[in-house]
């Protein structure tokens, strides 16, 4: 069997089937797309935030865009030499097709790569904060954890008195880290309370683990299993006794509807509580010495007293200052406060005067003095043409202003370096704490936290969801003409047509995700 | 499409033009963002910017779509495929654009992030 | 066997087994395999409705032993309260039980079986277009399905947030769940991914396949109506689909990273208080990308269904379809109109009076389609001489049932009768009567109609009799109580059934009660009992169908030809059943699908294929068969 107008075209409809499936593709992907891009209009207008226009460094993005545009020039010649039957040629310019798009995606994964290591965080009075976190030292080591990262300045720490784990629930990396900690604090982890429970037997206890055991994960386990056959248990016995319950009820009251007769219906507990096993859902440990744990943000709920972490562990304890040391701090925006100020019908200024930031950090202080001055000049610099500066502009002291301060005090030439900036963003090595300071922020003071990630906020969220599926159609694409260009020899001897046709199909993909690009490039740099 | 060999070796100048073309679309692009002299409408990004920069972004679009994708001579039935894909499309967002704009209550109305609710006695 | 000696110069040898049955390209294959996996997950979207429908007619009492014996003990203490179901656990049977019928059962069979199995054959194709891509459309259809469904058996359960999994519900359920990669939620949403991708890759087959490979002499006009209905639905779901696509790549970026596309500013839960996310995010967007879905997604249930009964009518009342062009260009038309009808799911959600209006009419005038087709297929049982076959019962029962269903609907898509209705039993009424005794039925006539042609023999049309009727009735008993409990406002979501809102004490006493709502409440409570009692044995009647289906296949009637039903399109010209490659002879097809009983000719059918007396090539093009499909001849 063979299926027919796999190379040649059918006539009535002029068109191959690949040809057709192609497009078809295609109008998918424009609905998908059309949805995302939906979605950014959606997410700007409706942001009840200031959106970040124009945040991301141009450079890349433009390089990107030349890439793309090289690469959707070269396909189709390739596509042309195929059907001019020029191998050489097609060889050539496929090959070129293939390495633009190993060059996107590098320059892709360097920008990216900057975001995930930038940290931002909003503050209480929504000034927001961002920079690079310092890294936890033990004797100017960084310290590193055993999957190899180290470990930042962001944790909640507590002063744990004991630790009560969630008998189904516990998280085995979580309590192996608890038990790490307490361990190099040289603190013991002991059960509070004997394990015991009934057996089954009438009367009959056992104790399953004594008081004084020390945690540990197999320990964790052996509970585990020992509350499940106890709940699973007691659960049957439970159902059938209602079940036995309900058939008497019936009986005893006929043409009763269920409802009427529903309270008078229930288990007698006492009955069966010496067929019952003991159920344990929660077991506290006791910490001998009281040790210092440490948690990263998002997987605690922290209070004063009592902590709980996403698996249902509860740490009591009280609650050590956890600040949020920045390392580098290399913007500071007050975009969000402004905007917050206005629709409270406060003078941005004077809020910016009374943040936080202002009145416990001198640099920001300093660093805003001479923002102010900046947007003087630049106010009457637009003046003459009638216009006037941006909320961005106004309000927001970006890491090249602290640059360009720095430089006016004469601190720092950078020279060659600032290409490079354009893409890695500062060089904080060479530049200095001068031009970026330390800064610890208090963990009261933090109202939302995150890396320049989709967490951080719609803006982010949508560029990456946009960039990186457009990513994935990259390296898809890459992979088919790959395919072509490295085994497509055969068939180009056996059926060049073949072959051509199905370049074009990998081509017209191509031109595409080109497509697609051609809008995510003004969309997320330059508006 | 054209597929006889003379066909194809006339329109490589065509790709190429097309090509350049789409260079200097994108220059442009970013010279109207970041050079101030080039800014329309109000300082920094407004309206107008929004308008200028899509436009050519839609030109270059079509240039690619025309010509890379060989839509100036295509079949009847691609038409009517990539076709319907735009409509919906458009019918997509234009009447979710126009289900939002449409409220019987400020949308604004919940933006504080601090609830209104009162917990406890 | 000696398959591996010989496959080298026999090509024309049996593929081995796992080639043949489970990695098949062969459409046919294909097709049984979708039936089979659609039908086996119908089954367990059945069983998650039957122990919801036992909490809401008994909500105090534990699940009888019959439908929790081969739960484990440690599933049940997780799950149940001393045996009966938690509220919990009903909205994660509620909610898997919507997706299961919707995304797993009824599209897989109706699209995947009857598309894959039929299509090609009445068009006259040897295969589908791309053979591979449609054995890799079931296996992803497969994977997806099966992700979702494990969720039930890890620590979070399976979602738990509805078939529509609304944001910002859906955003931060099972967000207890340290990873949540195995959290049920996300686990639905990386199926639902799966599924949509099956079904794109799935579609973009079909049209191909349709546009493409039709055989010598089959225009369009000539297609049968089952083959524009496959068509109309192939586009609704490549286009529908991928919105949908992107709220779920949305969606799990909100779970997984945080994100929040769909999550206001501000959100404040009674678990977590003031959820840690950035906000800013629009909820109302996910239910606008959902319904551009959702909607055209009841035409993708609903086409195959119209597209099997189109088929049985014209054969068993032996008279052609009346007003086939009528009905091809309504089809058209109901598939642009489902498209721009999708926010009267949405009345609710602050819409404002003029959009409202707008999708009002839209939802209006998509009924005007959906009648004209209904009617014709009624006319074109007018004046025929029925043949009561088992096919044609199923066929017959669609017509009514289906018409109940679509009519129900009407007051719904009135915004002022919707703020009423929605969210009630009114609308769970009208939707299961479109899909329950309507689509499904429809389907059961077209797996009767070709299982002669699939298996070379009858299924049982006693077992058929015992099938149909206590089903046609059953499923009446079920939807019809749904839509008077609809309308006097019991909410579609109620775990016990309404027990919450009665007044226990005035009821007892024989009084009515001050609380109005516990009056109406208890008046119309005792029909879930009627209602289950009828899904219960709805349940039972299928065993007859279950039974028919593997016994017929080996001691069922044997057909007497390869046409058994004297019927008239391509896929009767085919051996029984059709080997790979369907047809031994190239189709030619010289004239339109349905030519019963023309009094210019002795036999009451005259097949498409079947060339005219008075000369051949002549006749194709005078029947305006395209002369370029002659000419291909030559070229190959």
């Amino acid at each position: 069997m063979e299926i027919p107008y796999i190379v040649k075209a059918r006539k009535d409809t002029g068109l191959t089937n690949s040809k057709i499936a192609i497009w078809l593709f295609l109008a998918s992907e424009v609905m998908l797309f059309g949805g995302f891009f939906s979605a950014y209009v959606f997410m700007r207008i409706g942001a009840d935030y200031p959106w970040p226009e124009r945040t991301l460094p141009v450079l890349p993005g433009l390089i990107n865009t030349f890439i793309l545009i090289a690469s959707s020039v070269t396909v189709v010649f390739a596509w042309a030499a195929l059907k001019l039957r020029k191998w050489r040629q097609f060889q050539i310019f496929m090959g070129a097709t293939v390495l633009c798009a190993a060059i996107f995606m590098c320059l892709k994964a360097v920008e990216y790569n900057v975001k995930f290591h930038h940290q931002a965080v909003r503050l209480n009075d929504y000034s927001i904060i961002e920079g690079h976190l310092d890294y936890k030292k033990d004797k100017d080591k960084n310290y590193i954890k055993k999957d190899g990262k180290k470990i930042e300045y962001n944790l909640i720490n507590i002063k744990a008195e004991s630790v009560i784990f969630s008998t189904v629930r516990f998280h085995k990396p979580w309590v192996e880290q608890i038990l790490e900690q307490a361990e190099e604090q040289g603190s013991k982890m002991v059960l509070t309370e004997p394990y015991q429970g009934a057996d089954g037997r009438a009367d009959a206890k056992t104790t399953y683990v004594e008081a004084g055991t020390e945690l540990s994960l197999d320990l964790l386990l052996k509970i585990r299993e020992q509350h499940l056959k106890a709940r699973a248990h007691n659960q049957k016995l439970r159902a059938d006794a209602l079940r036995c319950a309900w058939q008497i009820a019936k009986d005893a009251n006929p043409g009763k509807r269920g409802w009427e007769i529903s309270d008078q219906v229930g288990v007698d507990a006492e009955k069966l509580k010496p067929d019952m096993l003991t159920e344990m859902g929660a077991i506290s440990f006791k910490i001998d010495s009281a040790a210092k744990l440490s948690f990263k943000p998002k997987n605690i709920k922290e209070a004063d007293g009592q902590s709980r972490l996403r698996d249902d562990t509860v740490i009591k304890g009280k609650l050590l200052e956890s600040p949020m040391k920045f390392h580098h701090v290399d913007a500071i925006d007050f975009q969000y406060l402004a905007m917050k100020a206005v629709q409270k019908g406060i003078d941005p200024m004077v809020a910016i005067e009374n943040s936080w930031i202002i009145q416990n950090a001198d640099f920001a202080k300093e660093a805003w003095e001479w923002h102010c001055e900046e947007v003087e000049k630049l106010e009457k610099e637009l003046a003459k043409q009638d216009r006037e500066p941006t909320l961005k502009d106004r309000y927001r002291i970006g890491w090249k202003e602290f640059s360009k301060k720095a430089e006016q005090e004469g601190m720092t030439d950078m020279g060659d370096w600032t290409i490079l900036e354009e893409f890695k963003g500062p060089n904080y090595a060479a530049r200095g704490e001068e031009t970026f300071p330390h800064l610890a922020v208090p963990r009261g003071e933090i109202a939302f936290a995150s890396k320049f990630v989709p967490q951080w906020n719609t803006y982010y969220a949508i560029y990456f969801t946009i960039t990186g599926l457009h990513g994935l159609h990259v390296i898809g694409g890459a992979l088919v003409l790959g395919y072509y260009l490295f085994f497509g020899r055969r068939m180009y001897e056996t059926n060049p047509e073949w072959l051509a046709n199905r370049v074009e199909v990998g081509g017209l993909f191509w031109h595409f995700v080109d497509l697609i690009w051609i809008f995510a490039f003004p969309i997320f740099y330059l508006m | 499409m054209a597929d006889s060999p003379e066909a194809i070796r006339k329109s490589i100048r065509k790709y190429l033009i097309v090509g350049g073309i789409l260079f200097l679309g994108t220059v442009l692009t970013v010279l109207v963002a970041t050079v101030p002299a080039l800014d329309i409408g109000r300082h920094g990004f407004d309206v107008y910017d929004c308008v200028l920069g899509l436009a050519i972004a839609s030109t270059k679009a079509g240039f690619v779509a025309v010509v890379f994708m060989h839509l100036n001579d295509e079949k009847k039935a691609i038409y009517w495929i990539f076709g319907g894909a735009l409509v919906f499309g458009a019918f997509l967002y234009l009447l979710t654009a126009w289900a939002k704009s449409d409220l019987i209550h400020d949308p604004l109305f919940y933006g504080d992030s601090k609830p209104n609710i009162k917990l406890g006695h | 066997m000696s398959a591996d000696a010989h496959s080298h110069d026999d090509h024309h040898h049996d593929p081995p087994f796992w080639k043949k049955y489970i990695f098949s390209t062969d459409h046919k294959m294909i097709g049984l395999q979708y039936g089979i996996t659609a039908m086996l997950f119908l089954a367990f979207g059945f069983y998650l409705m039957m122990v919801m429908r036992w909490s809401i007619a008994y909500p105090h009492q534990p699940l009888p032993e019959w439908m929790s014996f081969f739960l484990t003990d440690d599933w049940k203490a997780r799950w149940l309260s001393d045996g009966k179901l938690t509220g919990e656990t009903y909205n994660m049977f509620g909610a898997m039980h919507g997706t299961i019928m919707v995304f797993l059962g009824i599209v897989p069979l109706g699209f995947g079986a009857f598309g894959n199995y039929v299509t090609p054959l009445q068009i006259g194709a040897p295969d589908m277009a791309f053979p591979r891509l449609n054995m890799a459309s079931y296996w992803i259809y497969l994977i997806g399905g099966l992700i979702m469904c494990a969720s039930f058996f890890m620590e979070s359960g399976a979602a738990k947030s509805g078939w529509t999994n609304y944001s910002p519900l859906a955003g931060f359920a099972d967000g207890q769940i340290v990873n949540q990669w195995l959290a049920g939620q996300t686990q639905w949403l990386i199926g639902l991914v799966c599924l949509i991708t099956s079904s794109l890759l799935g579609s973009v087959n079909f049209i191909t396949t349709i546009i493409n490979l039709r055989a010598r002499g089959m225009t369009w006009m000539r297609m049968p109506f089952f083959v524009w209905s496959m068509l109309v639905t192939g586009f609704l779901l490549l286009l529908a689909f991928p919105p949908l696509e992107a709220a779920g790549i949305m969606q799990l970026m909100d779970r997984v990273a945080h994100s929040s596309f769909f999550m206001p500013t501000g959100l404040f839960t009674s678990q977590t208080g003031l959820a840690e996310l950035s906000g800013g995010g629009s909820p109302l967007l996910f239910q606008h990308l959902f319904w551009f879905l959702g909607h055209p997604e009841v035409y993708v249930l609903l086409l195959p269904a119209f597209a099997c009964v189109s088929d049985v009518i014209p054969v068993n009342s032996r008279k052609p379809l009346w007003g086939y062009k009528g009905m091809v260009y309504m089809v058209l038309v109901l598939g642009f109109l489902s498209f721009i009808v999708w926010a009267h799911h949405m009345y609710m959600t602050g819409m404002g009076p003029v959009i409202s209006t707008f999708f009002q009419t839209t939802t209006v005038l998509i009924s005007v389609p959906s009648v004209v087709i209904i009617t014709s297929l009624l006319i074109s049982l007018w004046g025929g001489s029925i043949k009561f076959t088992p096919p044609m019962m199923w066929a017959c029962a669609f017509i009514p049932m289906f018409g109940i269903g679509g009519l129900t609907g009407l007051p719904l898509a009135f915004n002022l009768a919707d703020l009423h209705l929605h969210d009630t039993y009114y609308v769970i009424g009208h939707f299961h009567y479109v899909v329950a005794p309507g689509i499904l039925f429809g389907l059961f006539a077209g797996v009767l109609h070709w299982y002669p042609k699939i298996t070379g023999r009858y299924m049982s049309s006693w077992l058929n009799q015992l099938h149909f009727w206590p089903s046609l009735i059953c499923m009446n008993v079920i939807f019809a109580p749904m839509l008077l409990q609809g309308m006097a406002g019991f909410h579609r979501r109620w775990y016990n059934g309404g027990d919450g809102y009665l007044d226990k004490i005035a009821g007892k006493a024989g009084e009515e009660s001050a609380n109005i709502f516990a009056n109406t409440v208890a008046q119309h409570i005792d029909l879930n009992i009627l209602m289950s009692m009828g899904a219960w044995t709805l349940a039972l009647a299928q065993i007859p169908f279950v039974i028919n289906l593997f016994i017929s296949w080996k001691t069922g009637k044997k057909v007497e030809s390869d046409n058994p039903w004297n019927a008239t399109t391509l896929e009767w010209a085919t051996p029984t059943p059709p080997g790979h490659g369907n047809f031994t002879t190239e189709p030619v097809v010289y004239r339109g699908p349905y030519e019963y009983s023309r009094a210019d000719h002795d036999e009451d059918y005259l097949p498409q294929w079947v060339e005219p007396k008075n000369k051949t090539a002549a006749s194709v093009s005078q029947d305006k068969a395209e002369p370029a499909a002659l000419e291909d001849k030559s070229d190959a």
